[in-house]
Order: structure tokens, then sequence, then C-alpha cells
């Protein structure tokens, strides 16, 4: 069995057990609800009793809330969702015994375990484009044309950012037996590289500079300082070469 | 400014339809599901009432946490 074989095995488990179903619903709706919430929420406020005495004081919703809620809710959620999407990707097939089964066949250990990152960074990808489609849409009929390429690289960095966290829990998940134990020591670095993250100067260092990165871009405020792409590129390539070399001794 | 909430609402109507169909869409997807398996992790009814009663995320943790493979 090759890789292609193995990834095409395993999109279709994706498919199956309706993790790519819910990958893309659930940010496909985040992606329409953000430009819509930034809009309708000043709104909204007034509405609510007492709320006209802030009227004037809220100021207009600009296409730059829009964004800024995008962001925000697509990779809160995106990257809960990666955490739960691959704690169970090694360990459960270890402890079920169907990894041993695959790797009966001649396959490489090293397909098995792309074949389930590249399945999930799919699942990811088509979700996020398909999100970022529908954002952008519902932003440029609220509020106005969004430069594309800007927004194409916005989105770029929102997947780079959530496939940090797929290759950290992939990891995990292959260094234990147990899912929950994977998901949450993924969680705990999840906190980890968030505190780190923001601290100021050095937190540009870490993966949630993508997304400082990414509001930036969208401001039109040019990122000179690139230090939490080449870190977050690392660590994917670091996690998936370090549950290459634990997997290669695992007895199964 | 003199804005009522349903005049918001039928402002908006077009862009909100699709997002209440995909809602609709993931809960009827989630309770064919339940009925058409043998068996879930936990009662059926249960998971039955948890996707319909909370929305978007009852769907989500049922195809997560319920479904017996």
């Amino acid at each position: 069995m090759n890789f292609m074989t193995a990834l095409n095995k395993e999109f279709l488990e994706q498919r199956r057990t309706r993790k790519f179903l819910i990958a893309l619903v659930v940010l496909v709706l985040f992606g329409m609800t953000s430009p819509l919430m930034a809009k309708m929420i000043p709104q909204i406020m007034t509405l609510v009793p007492g709320g006209e005495a802030f009227a004037g004081l809220i100021p207009d919703p600009t296409i730059n809330d829009a964004v800024a809620q995008y962001i925000k809710n697509v990779t809160q959620f995106g990257v809960l969702l990666a955490l739960v999407f691959s704690m169970g990707a090694m360990a459960v097939e270890k402890d079920k015994g169907t990894a041993a089964m695959i790797l009966s066949k001649p396959m490489p250990r090293g397909s098995f375990l792309l074949a389930k990152f590249a399945s999930l960074a799919l699942t990811f990808i088509i979700a996020v484009v398909i999100a970022g489609v529908a954002a952008y849409y519902y932003t440029y009929f609220l509020f106005g044309e969004l430069n594309i390429l800007n927004w194409l690289t916005l989105n770029g960095l929102i997947i780079l950012y959530l496939l940090v966290y797929v290759a950290i829990t992939l990891l995990y998940s292959t260094l234990t037996r147990t899912q929950y134990v994977a998901i949450g020591l993924s969680f705990g670095t999840l906190i980890v590289l968030g505190i780190l993250g923001g601290l100021p100067g050095f937190g540009s260092n870490f993966p949630d500079a993508l997304i400082s990165d990414a509001s930036m871009i969208m401001s039109g405020t040019p990122v000179t300082h690139w230090t939490g792409l080449w870190v977050s590129l690392g660590i994917i390539i670091l996690s998936l070469g370090a549950a290459w070399l634990a997997f290669r001794k695992q007895e199964l | 400014m003199d804005i009522n909430g349903l005049a918001i609402i039928q402002k908006y109507l077009p862009l909100i339809i699709p997002i209440i169909l995909l809602e609709l869409g993931l809960l009827i997807a989630a309770l064919v599901d339940i009925i058409r398996r043998e068996k879930t992790k936990g009662p059926k009814w249960v998971w039955i009432i948890v996707v319909v009663v909370f929305n978007l995320l009852g769907p989500i943790a049922y195809f997560i946490f319920g479904r017996d493979e």
C-alpha cells in the first residue's frame, strides 16, 4: 500500500466519521456569521432596554471589525476541532489494533503517519477555503470589497496555524495510547504557546504570531517579521518527525 | 435611529437564511444518523434531545462522541 492509497483511505474515513462535514459546516458557519454579527450587533445593542443611550457611542462597524471577528472565530473553533479530530488518529488505531492490521500489509509506518496528517490537513484546507469564500461574499455584501491577495494570505496563515496543532496532537496521539491524554497534552501546549505568544516582543516568534500577522496584513500594515511563520513550519516538521521516530519503534 | 428587531432581521434575511439552512442540515443529518444507527454511545433518546436542544453544538457532540462505530 503506498502513500496515496493510505491518504485515500484516511480521507474516506474523515468523510465517513463526519469529521469532514463538521469542519466544513462549523467553519463555513463562522465564515458567514462573523461579518453578519459585526454588522448587526451594534444595531441589536440599541434594541436592548437602555441601549438607546449608547446608540451614539457605538461606532459604526467597519470592514476591519468583520475581518477581526472572522479571524477570532475561525481560529478559536478551528483549533478546537483540530485537537478533537487528531486526538484519536493514532492512539485509537493502536489501542483497537487496526494500526497493526493495516501495517501487516507492506506499508511504511512513515506513510501511515503522513497519510493521517495529510488527510486532516486536507479536511482543514477545504473547510477554511470554503469558509473564506463565504466570509468574503458576506463581507463584500455588507461592507465592501476586500483585497483578494491579502484575503488569500490571511486564510493561508489560518490554515498553517491549525496545522501546527494537528501536528502537535498527532505527536501526542502517537506517544500515548489514550486519546484523552493526547488532547489534554495538546490543550496544555495550546495554553503554553498562547501565553508565550502573548509576551511583548518575544511573542512574535510563536504560532500565535500567525494570527496577528493575518490581522496586520488585512489592515494594510506590512509584516516585516516572519519568524512566527518559520517557527510554525518548524513545529509541524519536528512534531511529525518525532512522531515518526517514536512510531517506528513502537510495538503494536 | 429608529430600528426594531423585525426590521433588522428582514433587512438581513437573505444572508440569515443560508445560515439557518446549514444548521438545520447538520441537525437533520445527526438525527437521521441516530435513528438509522443500531446503537449509540449512551441512550439514543438522550442524543436526540442533545441534538435538538443544543443548536450546532449538539450535532457536533453527537458526531464526535456519540457514534458507536
